[in-house]
């Protein structure tokens, strides 16, 4: 997760200074009448592409009350089929095709992906157009993928690290959305058999034109392309309503829990604050995420002090990542011997302290930047890895712009600003502490 | 059509088509254009090696590579020192290979051969790093495996039974007692025997150009000179009926992993005959997976389940098949995800039963020619990037494959027939003799029932079609023939040791 939220930080992070241009690749982008934004991205990849559709949907707006964890449920309903090409018949074209496709599913989106032979660009958007517009399954149906859904949660529930996740939302907040997993509270997945009237309900509401980003990278004519997005998808009718995201009122106090593990493991601990939502004007959300790298990356102080010289933790890191509505800022620890729990969050801690007064070095400030530079070149090396690189961002903001604006902030971040980010988000009021030990 | 045909010949050259082997020890796969290079060291040397009570010895010794000191840097300097060139290394040991790995930009090749070669060629071993990798092993095995994935932990013992008393009989990264025997002398050894110059091969890919591979051939020439003697192909024991090693542990679902030898690795017709009848029975995490379509689409049972010709090692984690862990010997394996306890001798019957129906049955035409046009195409998703057609070079060459095996494969699926791939499924695969890994709790219950051949009735919380209630009939009494004493109970804290 960390590494992911770094690589996608690096990939964006570049070229502004050299090109004046962050991203490599010249775009076509345009919005339909109905509200569909839609991204196309040639590149030299012979005969492939991918196809991305970014539903601007996650466990965010599960704001009825029972109903967690349907817009993850809901990801895998969409594999059921329409009346034109019911499920089998889907699953067969698609097999004949050899795509490579899946979905998953965030806090703030949820996204479906294929990879593919360039010349079944058509074929491809026939299904997809189709199914985006006129899914339909069984009541049966439905039942039965919700039993492979539990069977999810329960694969997923024999890893600390889901019980940890689970924990750290609910304690931290009192009324947003956020307060569950993606998987939802287990509760409600036990009952999502029953809610098949309210799946219909659901993808009348969110799987709407005006709520979606379609994204297409790879060896294709974006002329030719776009011609055959509006063939297949300029039918299809807006109607997305902003959901009533409840707010989450302002944490006034430490929060602490401990959970226990079923199975055995070493402790780990998540140190949380709450941050900002993403917003392109607040320069802070940018600081912090510089910030995690130099305060808990692997080549910070904290790293080398508990990681390589005292061995106290198996690891430590940081996640200082963005959400749609304001999030948690998060460093976790895997501790070898629970004796020493209470030093290392109190290491940690002192980190975030010591930089609300002390300036984060500036070479070590250049240094990430050249980093992200290399990074950024790096992992642009096929279709699947540009088109997988973006939705976070056109989640956010559905214009490519946004990555431009976004680094054109980065790239003048200052030491001060660090430290002002540190003060503003690490206070004790708004922090929350979680501990698992393991359970035998 | 015609024209389909070209552009995807076209395309099967453009990505699989240029590499290159000049040199018997050298594997390169240039792409002009890319702006990078990647390195794959490739040492003949695995778990396979591991002395007896030291397993876990090569993957130490590959730890130990990748995150420690050099006699020129502490490991936190290199870290310093790879940080703004967004570049790294690392090392990674299967049963039979070793790839010393590296990626890094053109622009910072300069700054960056220097700590990459550094790094193999004049490792300290300090007891510091030592101890830390030591550790984190010892705590994968102790606590992680055995209770974060209860997977990864059916698909362990199903290779530790499957080879066991042989070469492959632990898993790479080794056992309790043996890592905690190792000693940081035994890591220097190990390396000084198998890190030699007549043990490896050099891997390279993407920009690099003629200079880079007389560099790093002079610089490998400084490893020594020892010899290493080549280790032969697992023997294990014939598997006599079904065998089962039930895990006992508070789990709150089963997971089951069962499988048997297969004499028969990727190159030859046969090997993609098979892999057609392997996609369409169980296609790692595609939903075109039979399995998948009958237990978890039609009855909600589980998240998915898949066979497999060749190991693949955490799959939970990827789509596409891994490079770089070959094996001499494979198994076919069949990998259902946890299931509700309940239904765990139901899901089992289910299975074998459909394994039998595709062995006695063998594929229909339809089914064949879906699948073969299926993994025309698909197979060009296993490797998108330079690093990972590298990866794929370097197996070809393990495998003795002349040429690349993903164009062969795509060559093949329009050579073999249906009675090319039902001979090959009559062949190798069967469902009498096998060991089945299962991961559960109040296991004597369930040995009570294997061995009694008890029914297993299934009831769905929810309604199912009458075509798949009428199936259930069939499968809750499907009769397998289980000898108890080939059921073996054993307590996850002791596993491993």
């Amino acid at each position: 997760m960390l590494k992911k939220l770094i690589l996608l930080f690096f990939i964006f992070a570049f070229n502004m200074n050299a090109q004046n241009k962050v991203f490599p690749y010249d775009y076509k982008q345009v919005t339909l009448d109905n509200g569909l934004s839609v991204v196309l991205i040639p590149m030299n990849s012979p005969g492939l592409a991918s196809y991305y559709t970014i539903v601007r949907t996650g466990s965010r707006d599960e704001v009825e009350e029972g109903k967690t964890g349907f817009a993850h449920f809901f990801e895998h309903m969409m594999f059921r089929g329409t009346e034109k090409y019911p499920g089998p018949v889907r699953d067969s074209i698609v097999t004949s095709l050899g795509a490579d496709g899946n979905a998953y599913t965030t806090d703030d989106r949820t996204v479906y992906y294929l990879s593919f032979a360039a010349e079944d660009m058509e074929r491809i958007m026939e299904l997809e157009s189709d199914r985006f517009q006129f899914l339909k399954y069984s009541e049966q149906d439905f039942q039965t993928e919700a039993g492979a859904v539990y069977g999810e949660y329960r694969k997923n529930i024999t890893n600390p690290f889901m019980v940890l996740f689970e924990t750290l939302h609910s304690t931290a907040f009192d009324k947003h959305t956020y307060r569950h997993t993606t998987m939802g509270f287990v509760e409600d997945i036990k009952i999502m058999p029953q809610q098949f009237e309210f799946s219909k309900k659901f993808f009348n509401m969110f799987y709407r034109p005006d709520n979606i980003v379609l994204l297409i990278v790879g060896d294709i004519d974006t002329d030719k392309t776009l011609e055959m997005v509006k063939q297949y998808y300029g039918n299809w009718k807006s109607g997305y309503v902003q959901p009533d995201i409840p707010l989450e009122p302002k944490q006034n106090g430490l929060r602490e829990k401990e959970v226990k593990f079923q199975g055995r493991t070493l402790p780990l601990i998540v140190i949380s604050h709450k941050g900002d939502a993403f917003d392109i004007n607040n320069k802070d959300i940018f600081a912090a995420s510089l910030f995690e790298d130099l305060a808990f990356g692997e080549t910070s102080e904290i790293y080398k002090k508990l990681v390589l010289n005292e061995q106290k933790v198996q690891f430590v890191s940081a996640d200082f990542g963005f959400n749609r509505d304001p999030g948690l800022l998060s460093v976790y620890s895997m501790i070898k011997n629970e004796n020493d729990i209470d030093y290392v969050k109190n290491e940690i801690n002192s980190t975030l302290e010591k930089y609300k007064t002390e300036l984060v070095d500036s070479k070590k400030l250049n240094d990430l930047k050249k980093r992200m530079k290399y990074s950024f070149l790096m992992n642009l090396d096929s279709p699947s890895s540009v088109a997988s690189a973006l939705p976070t961002y056109l989640t956010y903001v559905p214009d490519m712009k946004i990555i431009d604006q976004m680094f054109e902030v980065i790239d003048t971040i200052t030491p001060e600003d660090i430290k002002n980010a540190v003060n503003k988000y690490f206070g004790e009021e708004q922090r929350t502490i979680v501990t698992l030990k393991g359970g035998m | 059509m015609f024209k389909k045909i070209i552009s995807l010949l076209l395309l099967a050259f453009l990505l699989f088509g240029c590499s290159n082997m000049k040199d018997e020890n050298l594997v390169l796969y240039p792409v002009k254009d890319d702006p990078t290079i990647s390195f794959k060291i490739w040492f003949k040397v695995g778990s396979q090696n591991d002395p007896k009570g030291k397993e876990g010895l090569a993957a130490l010794t590959a730890g130990l590579l990748s995150e420690g000191a050099t006699k020129n840097n502490s490991y936190d300097q290199i870290l310093e020192k790879l940080f703004p060139l967004a570049a790294g290394y690392s090392c990674n040991s299967s049963v039979e290979m070793t790839i010393f790995n590296g990626r890094v930009h053109k622009d910072n090749l300069d700054e960056y051969y220097p700590i990459f070669i550094d790094a193999l060629l004049n490792p300290a071993f300090k007891e510091e790093d030592f101890n830390r990798i030591k550790q984190r092993t010892l705590n994968y095995l102790n606590t992680t495996l055995k209770y974060s994935s209860d997977e990864e932990l059916g698909k362990a013992v199903l290779y530790n039974d499957i080879f066991d008393g042989t070469t492959y009989g632990h898993i790479t990264i080794g056992t309790i007692s043996g890592i905690e025997s190792i000693t940081i002398d035994d890591v220097k050894e190990f390396y000084n025997k198998y890190y030699s110059k007549n043990n490896f091969v050099i891997g390279l890919g993407g920009g690099y150009d003629e200079a880079l591979i007389n560099r790093l051939k002079n610089d490998l020439a400084k490893l020594n000179d020892l010899q290493v003697e080549e280790i032969g192909k697992p023997q294990p024991e014939k598997i006599d009926g079904l065998n089962f090693t039930l895990i006992e542990k508070e789990a709150p679902a089963t997971a089951i992993s069962m499988g048997f030898l297969i004499d028969l690795v990727r190159g030859s017709k046969e090997w993609y005959a098979l892999a057609v009848a392997n996609s369409w029975f169980g296609e790692h995490r595609n939903s075109s997976s039979h399995l998948y379509q009958i237990i978890r689409e039609e009855r909600g049972l589980n998240y998915g389940d898949y066979s497999y010709i060749e190991n693949f090692p955490n799959g939970g984690s990827y789509q596409m098949p891994p490079t770089n862990v070959p094996r001499r010997q494979q198994i076919f394996e069949i990998w259902i995800r946890p299931v509700p306890n309940e239904t765990r001798q139901f899901v089992l019957r289910t299975a074998l039963r459909e394994l039998q129906m595709l062995v006695d049955n063998g594929m229909t035409k339809e089914d064949f020619e879906l699948t073969r046009n299926f993994l025309k195409k698909y197979v060009l998703n296993f490797a998108k990037t330079t690093s990972s057609r590298l990866g794929y070079a370097i197996d070809d060459k393990f495998y003795g494959i002349d040429g690349s095996h993903l164009e062969l494969f795509r060559k093949m699926m329009d050579e073999i027939t249906l009675e090319d791939v039902n001979n090959a499924i009559k062949k190798h695969l069967q469902y009498d003799n096998m060991k089945i890994a299962i991961i559960t709790k109040d296991a004597e219950s369930f040995k009570n029932n294997l061995a009694a051949n008890t029914t297993s009735p299934i009831e769905y919380s929810t309604p199912k079609p009458e075509s798949v209630l009428e199936e259930d009939k069939n499968i809750i009494d499907y009769k397998l023939n289980i000898d108890q004493n080939k059921i073996n109970i054993i307590q996850v804290e002791e596993l491993f040791k």
